[in-house]
């Protein structure tokens, strides 16, 4: 936690939601807003308010946000969760494994840049033991699914979104059909 | 699984297949999709895979994202290229529509009718057969060939083409309209001389046809049949001399 004016907000991959995470991202993704006003909306919510800032130097303004990007520790890789009394796993073994399958349905979500893009890419990969492929795959279950896991703490998205972002980045390379050059 | 190396493994129709997957948004499913089709496998297949497993074929096969060879083949089996200068109007207005309309898609419609059976005159001088055929029947015909023995009369075409349109430039450049201008608002007199030109534009050709024939139907097929390169040096003089 951390204290910002006299109020103590989540800041902490371990304190902070999935939902707080991806809500988080969406406001830095915003390319129309600058960087003081991201700021302000992320402490927004939380409940500060921008006219809870007006006696605050810039100064003041910079050390909160410098305390509150303070992120301490690397959380590691879950491969299983419990949700609703269900076993959900997302690899077996030592090592995460990305399958083609997942890749494919990740990418279609990335692409899409809706709000809730984390929780969705982490239902496809947490898979329930006794659910076939195309129940796992069904979009009102991955839906249903991100919906849970929303309310889970961000320490398990981070590792999976480095993960992946590391091995798209590395295995696909980005193909254009040629252009004809006469 | 057996993985093609490089274009000239590749037929016309599995290059049409591949380039119509283009249209797949996701890169990375694009590529799987592209790879399913190279291998002659389903995609569901490969979907099991480990992604760096898939990531070694798809280095296997980044000779997709180059062009095949320009340098097609003139004589393939019983067909020769005719050469461009000789093209009639007829088969110079339905190559126009089919490189206007997705020319991949249409390759071997376009090649159907750039590469002609052919005969040797008592003359010893090369002859053509009539274009009297339809395209859509006689496509499939190049399905199976080698796509780099083809693929080169798309740029050799698209080359002719600009040189043609350069060289009659005053009979395809009227009145193209100022784009900047389409958002404001229009009088009536403007509104209906848009829709004409609009009309005009989607009955160029037959406009064109209907007047070089003097309005006679019965006389389309010998219009069709005359020299693009006369044709288009009348309709110049016609133009210039105001005729």
């Amino acid at each position: 936690m951390v204290k910002i004016l006299d109020k103590e907000i989540p800041n902490q991959l371990k304190e902070l939601t999935v939902q707080q995470f991806e809500d988080i991202t969406s406001i830095h993704a915003q390319q129309d807003l600058d960087a003081i006003e991201k700021h302000l909306k992320v402490f927004e919510l939380f409940g500060i308010t921008e006219n809870d800032f007006e006696h605050t130097t810039i100064e003041q303004f910079k050390t909160y946000v410098k305390d509150f990007n303070n992120i301490k520790g690397k959380p590691e890789l879950q491969s299983t969760i419990e949700l609703d009394g269900y076993k959900y796993t997302a690899f077996e073994g030592e090592e995460f494994k990305l399958s083609v399958r997942d890749t494919k349905h990740i990418e279609k979500v990335m692409n899409s840049r809706h709000k809730g893009y984390i929780s969705e890419m982490l239902a496809i990969l947490f898979k329930r033991d006794d659910l076939s492929k195309s129940e796992h795959y069904d979009t009102t279950h991955i839906k249903h699914k991100s919906k849970m896991i929303r309310e889970l703490k961000s320490e398990l998205a981070v590792p999976y979104l480095v993960e992946i972002g590391q091995k798209l980045s590395k295995e696909i390379k980005r193909n254009e059909a040629p252009e004809i050059v006469e | 699984m057996k993985l093609p190396k490089s274009w000239s493994e590749i037929d016309v129709l599995q290059f049409k297949e591949i380039r119509e997957l283009y249209s797949i948004e996701e890169v990375f499913a694009r590529e799987i999709e592209i790879l399913s089709a190279l291998a002659g496998v389903s995609s569901d297949e490969l979907e099991d895979l480990d992604v760096s497993e898939v990531s070694n074929m798809l280095n296997d096969i980044t000779f997709i994202n180059s062009e095949p060879s320009k340098n097609y083949k003139r004589d393939i089996e019983q067909w020769k290229v005719k050469p461009l200068s000789k093209l009639t109007c007829g088969e110079f207005i339905d190559l126009e529509y089919f490189f206007a309309n997705d020319y991949i898609k249409h390759l071997c419609h376009i090649a159907s009718i750039m590469y002609r059976q052919h005969t040797t005159n008592e003359w010893g001088q090369l002859s053509f057969e009539p274009y009297e055929f339809n395209p859509f029947d006689r496509h499939e015909l190049f399905d199976e060939y080698c796509i780099n023995d083809i693929y080169g009369i798309i740029p050799e075409y698209l080359s002719f083409r600009q040189d043609f349109m350069d060289k009659y430039h005053l009979l395809f450049n009227e009145e193209d309209g100022d784009e900047e201008d389409d958002n404001k608002p229009m009088t009536s007199d403007e509104s209906k001389a848009q829709a004409e030109q609009k009309s005009a534009v989607k009955w160029g050709w037959e406009r064109l046809l209907y007047s070089l024939c003097n309005e006679d139907l019965t006389k389309f097929k010998q219009v069709t049949d005359l020299p693009l390169i006369l044709t288009f040096n009348m309709l110049s003089m016609k133009k210039e001399l105001n005729l």
